[in-house]
């Protein structure tokens, strides 16, 4: 491997996806995120923000383009996909915590069985992590037994125990209710304080225009902007992007 | 919206029905004439007959030590034939007696032939499930995989399973299939039971990967795991749980379809009845037995299935 440090961490190119039932669900996003840099996607439902971010880990395969995590080509066959998803952490729209698992070994399992870490290794780093989120109570919890902003909490933990270089979120305050979206996004706030370069789907537009370095519009499969939250969200030109913030803000 | 029941009323309702369908057994059984032995049965459980020391040779007995050693001289001459250990002398010294002749005997209890045939079928039971949840794992798990072959051989496999009788199955092990490949009866009667029942707890392990959320797996692949971790640690532990109750009562009928192994000649708890039966001419009380002894069986799995089922509730 070169070892020439690439300012760009995810380098995604002419991204395009068709679904087998005919459905054109990216149609060729293109878009480069540095490192430590928060980017956030928003746009209508519909609109492959989701499918796209999603690319980005593989979850969805893509018809043609080319997508590059840390300099690896994830189009390359001979490309080991899990040794790229344990770089790239990812939190849920629905959580998708393990309920057969307690918070605590929610969060050490994949350091455990991927990384081979220690149990008193992983437990302590988990430990740490659920201190950082605020549960350091909720432990021994399972994810039954937690909060809808609780339970997200803890996804991030989970995500973050991997040690990733990248963060994806799928609309993470989506289904939360209203009163409990602060506390996770106060917990993605400081992420992004210590660094950590993340992609952000969200329809938060509070935490777009405070958090994020970039902002990107996508609409119907399309990448259709992006600019700083500035100049994103105040005098924009794009007609499609100010119909869209005359319908959300 | 739940009706409010008085539970002693109904409760007592229920005694009583269970009574009169007691009582008409009874005094049905009264009008064909038959006469209940029960104390038959239990020799055939455990049989507390004293076991018999026999002569090996022609010979003349000595009763030494005021009864407590017995020897036997032989006609032909040689060593003598001694016993120390016995409860009960059925000789006196100086008798003649001829080879096969009881010189003493030992009490003890051993297991009758019921009791022989309940660890059979245990033993079939418990051998047979093992395989049966490794089958049925594994076809389960070929059932849902994208690769057509694989996927192909389960469907096949679950389809000639479940659309064939299991007494043909039998027949066709063990006569087919064992002959080709010279398996003894228990060998080819364990293979077509969890044969058979790897075919539904493949269905059963399908219809439970299939139902937990498939952001599960995605959360555990986005966090780096391969297939294999993933349903390991994530899909399948949900899965069982899930699938708990179906699985019990798949184990159940397998208790229970263990009997037609007796068609092969294995001597399981059914065929030990059958046997008894010939022997005691109360087959009522046999069968009764055997029932009883059926439902034990079943009975203490879905404890344990239920105690499990309660342990694994601690996550909900």
């Amino acid at each position: 491997m070169t070892e020439h440090i690439d300012p760009s961490i995810i380098v995604a190119h002419g991204v395009d996806k068709v679904y087998p039932n005919g459905c054109h669900a990216l149609k060729e996003v293109s878009l480069e995120v540095n490192r430590g840099e928060v980017v956030v996607v928003i746009g209508p439902s519909g609109s492959g923000k989701s499918t796209f971010l999603r690319t980005l880990n593989q979850l969805e395969t893509i018809s043609a383009g080319e997508i590059r995590i840390d300099g690896v080509s994830l189009t390359d066959r001979k490309t080991d996909i899990n040794k790229v998803r344990e770089e790239v952490g990812m939190v849920f729209q629905a959580f998708n915590l393990f309920p057969h698992k307690t918070a605590l070994e929610n969060v050490m399992l994949a350091p455990m069985k991927v990384r081979k870490q220690s149990r008193k290794e992983a437990e302590e780093k988990g430990r740490e992590l659920l201190y950082k989120v605020g549960l350091a109570d909720r432990m021994h919890s399972y994810p039954s037994q937690l909060s809808g902003g609780q339970q997200q909490r803890v996804a991030i933990a989970r995500a973050l125990a991997m040690m990733p270089k990248i963060m994806l979120f799928d609309e993470p305050t989506s289904a939360l209710d209203p009163e409990m979206v602060g506390e996770v996004l106060d917990v993605m706030k400081s992420l992004a304080n210590d660094g950590m370069t993340m992609v952000v789907v969200t329809h938060e537009m509070g935490f777009a225009r405070e958090v994020a370095d970039r902002v990107v519009f996508m609409e119907a499969g399309e990448l259709v902007t992006q600019d700083t939250p500035e100049a994103f969200f105040d005098g924009t030109q794009n007609t499609r992007l100010q119909r869209f913030l005359g319908q959300v803000l | 919206m739940d009706k409010q029941y008085n539970r002693l009323f109904w409760n007592g309702v229920f005694i009583v029905i269970l009574l009169l369908l007691g009582s008409g057994i009874y005094l049905s059984s009264k009008s064909i004439d038959y006469t209940w032995r029960w104390e038959r049965i239990p020799q055939y459980l455990i049989n507390t007959d004293p076991t018999e020391i026999r002569a090996p040779f022609d010979g003349t007995v000595v009763v030494e030590n005021g009864g407590k050693r017995v020897l036997v001289d032989p006609d032909m001459g040689g060593e003598p034939f001694v016993v120390e250990r016995f409860d009960v002398l059925s000789v006196g010294d100086g008798d003649m007696v001829f080879e096969g002749d009881a010189v003493a005997g030992i009490e003890d209890w051993r297991l009758g032939p019921i009791a022989w045939g309940l660890i059979m079928t245990l033993k079939l039971s418990v051998v047979a499930l093992v395989f049966a949840v490794v089958i049925g794992l594994f076809a389960g798990l070929a059932r849902i995989s994208s690769n057509p072959a694989l996927k192909n051989l389960a469907i096949t496999y679950v389809e000639l399973i479940r659309g064939t009788p299991l007494l043909v199955q039998i027949f066709i092990f063990y006569f087919f299939i064992g002959t080709v490949l010279e398996l003894d009866r228990f060998t080819a009667g364990v293979a077509a039971l969890s044969v058979f029942t790897g075919a539904y707890i493949a269905e059963i392990v399908r219809s439970g990967i299939q139902s937990i959320a498939p952001g599960q797996m995605e959360a555990a692949r986005s966090l780096g795991m391969n297939y294999v971790q993933a349903m390991v640690y994530v899909i399948l532990p949900q899965a069982f749980k899930r699938t708990l109750p179906p699985m019990a009562g798949q184990f159940i009928n397998l208790i229970k379809d263990s009997s037609l192994v007796s068609v092969i000649a294995i001597t399981d708890l059914t065929k030990a009845g059958r046997e008894v039966v010939s022997s005691t001419f109360a087959p009522f009380e046999v069968w009764f037995t055997v029932a009883l002894l059926y439902l034990v069986l079943t009975g203490a799995l879905s404890w344990l299935v239920q105690k499990l089922e309660r342990r694994l509730a601690a996550s909900d």
